[in-house]
């Protein structure tokens, strides 16, 4: 096991969560925050299961039922696009289908809403159902920042920076105004 | 306050207990409102929305099964809208859901296709909406069809709520939704004891015991098989309510005669092994009290398989308070593939033994490794041939009402026969084990009479009867106190374990059986049980006992033949090769 959880101490978080409300789904998310791949390990939900002595089972259920928790190992990039019905109406199929095309999923289906990440592990790349952007459709996600009114050239130009820059996290690529747009813009604002 | 409430139903006044639901004032008043979800005692969760009524003043429809009964509401129970709904709702559970009733296991007891009848659908309305899903048929006891599953809730409330096991939950959100183990595995690889519980409450087909019938009817017509047949003490009081008789029809001589007419070439008994049970386990208790032999005091009874695979699971630390003695199932299985086998001149290789049992986890049980102490007897005595298990298959007395239908049989119209000499003999002690409380009944009638030389006061031991959740009684036995415990549900087991833990546990034997009212109640019984059912089997159970000439272990005649010509004592060496086993703690990945 390579993951930073195996040294986050499960056993003391459970404690400090024990009783509270939301005790099991804190913990969780504290777990997921902990490993470098950002997901929750079989092995990591059997010991919540323990810390907290609720049934395994029921850790199932939980970990499951949220879009938020990853049961695979995330890549170290995640890019999120916005399936909501504003931003679909504004073209945000083709920007799911650009950037799965350029990061190299082979194999991703636009139409499930699972994640998939690339063999390499750099790219993870998914859907969400809204950001509560509509008024700037379409927007996508690329690791905590958010670009609204995202165009295909710019998803290329943002991604294909990122590629280069490797290891580097994936920067900020200030937009392009369109003609006539008032600013400020809320990128990078919204977390 | 009032004790009572008055409202109306369908314009007629009903008074009720306050804190009833409309659903029970709706009983109350002649309206039988459908429901699905709904299981008295086990679930009710308003999963499914089939039990939806019109009240007045409410904004949509109400679900009865929840909503408690108020002073002066207004009830429609069947409004062109109450009638809508119900059939929609049928219809988009039935939208996903196979259409292979025709081979379906449950098809003649099916809640969802009597429910569909009932609310009048005549075609498939919606369209499926979900992927189809993995058939789970690695575990030896049970079966899961998650495609027939509609989600109602009712197995994870009663492995939760009832057992105290846990072992399925809800997974996953929206069309993903299902009911899975951690990990979306097998129920083969979770903490599932095989009690069955879940396929007793299952609506559907989605969860069955592994049904074996093919293979034992095959097995009947193979010229080179010997087959035998032993059947537990609960199935006398429930194989006729799964042929349609009444709840408690008392079946023994019949079900003997039925089993002979399918084919079996011995029928015998498994009360022969709780008699011989008995022997061993009272010796055990009176051994271990007397610091004469390994094990913890309390002592824990093992007749029970997922109680076993329970503790073996949950509670592994407190394993050396378990009897060593087999269950009665396995003890006659490793008597019959020696004793008997050698007696008759029957090679044990073509010796099969079918065990009737009114219990899915059985099936697991049969299969352990190491359950095979009778082929490793005559491995002993210098006969090498390929393993073979002690009792080759368990069906459940679901499974026995499926054959005696399928060749045939016009059940009510047998003859009453008899079980056959020596492995069909009892006594009413035997008989008993089938209710909560009955092994320990049937083991203080034979304990009282060792120790003190007389027979027990009045015989029956009522204090243990009935089924509270634990029940308790303390006996005067050669001037020393004696406690002991019965618990019936693991759930209950749970709290008898965490007092054993804890040091405050005041028994010295506990009787512990893992379904609700025992074996009565077992996970391999006719399905849709409630409480009622399972009392009526209970009064069959003790009118047998009641009947028979001989109510105490050993006064049972093949038993001391059997130590007379073969075991010699009990817990003697034989015994501990044969019917004497070990625990292991029960490591789930």
């Amino acid at each position: 096991m390579d993951s930073r959880a195996s040294v986050f101490d499960i056993e003391a978080a459970a404690e400090r969560l024990r009783g509270k409300p939301g005790a099991l789904l804190g913990l969780l998310e504290e777990i997921q925050d902990a490993d470098p791949a950002r997901y929750l390990s079989e092995e990591n939900l059997r010991r919540a299961a323990a810390a907290l002595a609720v049934p395994a089972s029921q850790v199932w259920s939980v970990a499951t039922f949220y879009g938020f928790f990853n049961l695979q190992p995330q890549g170290r990039h995640t890019i999120t696009v916005c399936r909501g019905t504003a931003c679909h109406t504004r073209g945000s199929l083709g920007l799911l289908k650009d950037a799965a095309a350029l990061l190299g999923c082979e194999g991703y289906d636009p139409d499930s809403e699972g994640a998939f990440t690339t063999a390499d592990r750099e790219y993870t790349i998914r859907t969400v159902a809204c950001f509560g952007q509509c008024a700037l459709a379409p927007v996508v996600m690329i690791d905590d920042e958010i670009y609204s009114r995202m165009t295909p050239g710019r998803l290329v130009a943002v991604l294909s920076g990122a590629k280069k820059r490797g290891a580097k996290k994936a920067a900020h690529v200030p937009r392009r105004r369109y003609e006539g747009e008032a600013a400020p813009s809320v990128e990078g604002a919204v977390r | 306050m009032s004790d009572t409430i008055t409202l109306s139903v369908d314009g007629r006044p009903v008074t009720v207990k306050a804190g009833s639901t409309i659903l029970d004032a709706c009983a109350a008043s002649g309206v039988k409102v459908p429901t699905l979800c709904h299981l008295p005692d086990v679930c009710s969760n308003a999963s499914c929305g089939v039990c939806a009524v019109e009240v007045e003043g409410a904004r949509g429809l109400v679900r009865s099964c929840v909503q408690q009964a108020r002073e002066g509401m207004k009830v429609t129970t069947a409004s062109a809208r109450v009638l809508e709904s119900r059939r929609t709702v049928v219809e988009l559970l039935l939208a996903s859901h196979p259409e292979d009733c025709l081979s379906c296991l449950r098809q003649e007891s099916c809640e969802l296709r009597e429910l569909a009848e009932l609310v009048g659908v005549r075609k498939r309305a919606f369209p499926p909406t979900r992927a189809p899903r993995k058939l789970d048929a690695i575990s030896a006891a049970i079966v899961r069809d998650n495609d027939k599953c509609i989600l109602c809730g009712r197995c994870i409330e009663v492995c939760r709520e009832v057992q105290g096991v846990s072992a399925i939950d809800y997974a996953g959100r929206s069309q993903n939704s299902r009911v899975a183990v951690f990990g979306d595995r097998s129920l083969a690889d979770s903490v599932c004891v095989s009690c069955g519980q879940c396929t007793v409450v299952c609506p559907t087909g989605a969860l069955t015991e592994r049904d074996e019938t093919d293979e034992v009817l095959a097995l009947l017509r193979d010229p080179d098989k010997v087959v035998v047949v032993q059947t537990a003490p609960a199935i006398r009081a429930s194989l006729g309510e799964a042929l349609g008789m009444d709840p408690g029809a008392l079946v023994t001589g019949r079900m003997a005669a039925a089993l002979r007419r399918l084919g079996f070439a011995r029928v015998f008994d498994t009360q022969f092994a709780a008699d011989l049970t008995i022997m061993e386990e009272g010796n055990e208790l009176l051994a271990r009290m007397a610091g004469k032999a390994k094990g913890k005091l309390p002592m824990l009874t093992s007749c029970s398989p997922g109680w076993i695979s329970f503790i073996e699971t949950f509670y592994p630390e407190l394993l050396p308070h378990v009897s060593s003695c087999k269950s009665p199932q396995q003890m006659f299985g490793a008597i019959a593939k020696s004793w008997w086998a050698e007696k008759e001149g029957i090679a044990p290789e073509k010796l099969v033994v079918v065990s009737i049992m009114p219990c899915t986890a059985k099936k697991a049980e049969a299969k352990r490794p190491e359950m095979r102490d009778a082929w490793l007897w005559w491995k002993g005595k210098g006969r090498a041939s390929e393993p073979y298990q002690d009792v080759d298959y368990a069906l459940t007395t679901r499974e026995l009402a499926r054959m005696i239908r399928r060749v045939g049989l016009d059940f009510g119209r047998l003859p009453e026969e008899s079980f056959d000499d020596p492995l069909g003999a009892s006594t009413g002690a035997a008989t008993i084990f089938a209710a909560t409380g009955g092994v320990m009944e049937a083991a203080v009638r034979t304990a009282y009479e060792l120790v003190t030389g007389e027979a027990l006061p009045g015989i029956e031991l009522k204090a243990v009867r009935g089924f509270e959740g634990v029940k308790s009684a303390t006996l005067a036995l050669a001037g020393k106190e004696l406690t002991v415990g019965v618990a019936h549900t693991l759930k209950n087991a749970r709290a008898v374990l965490d007092g054993i833990a804890a040091g405050t546990s005041p028994y010295a034997f506990v009787e512990i059986m893992t379904c609700p009212g025992g074996c009565v109640g077992g996970g391999g019984q006719p399905v849709l049980p409630d409480w009622e059912k399972r009392r009526l089997r209970t009064e069959a159970i003790y009118h047998e006992d009641r009947k028979l000439q001989f109510r105490k272990s050993h006064q049972n005649p093949a038993v001391a033949t059997l130590y007379k010509e073969f075991l010699g004592q009990p817990l003697g060496h034989l015994s501990h090769e044969l019917l004497h086993t070990e625990y292991k703690r029960k490591e789930v990945r």
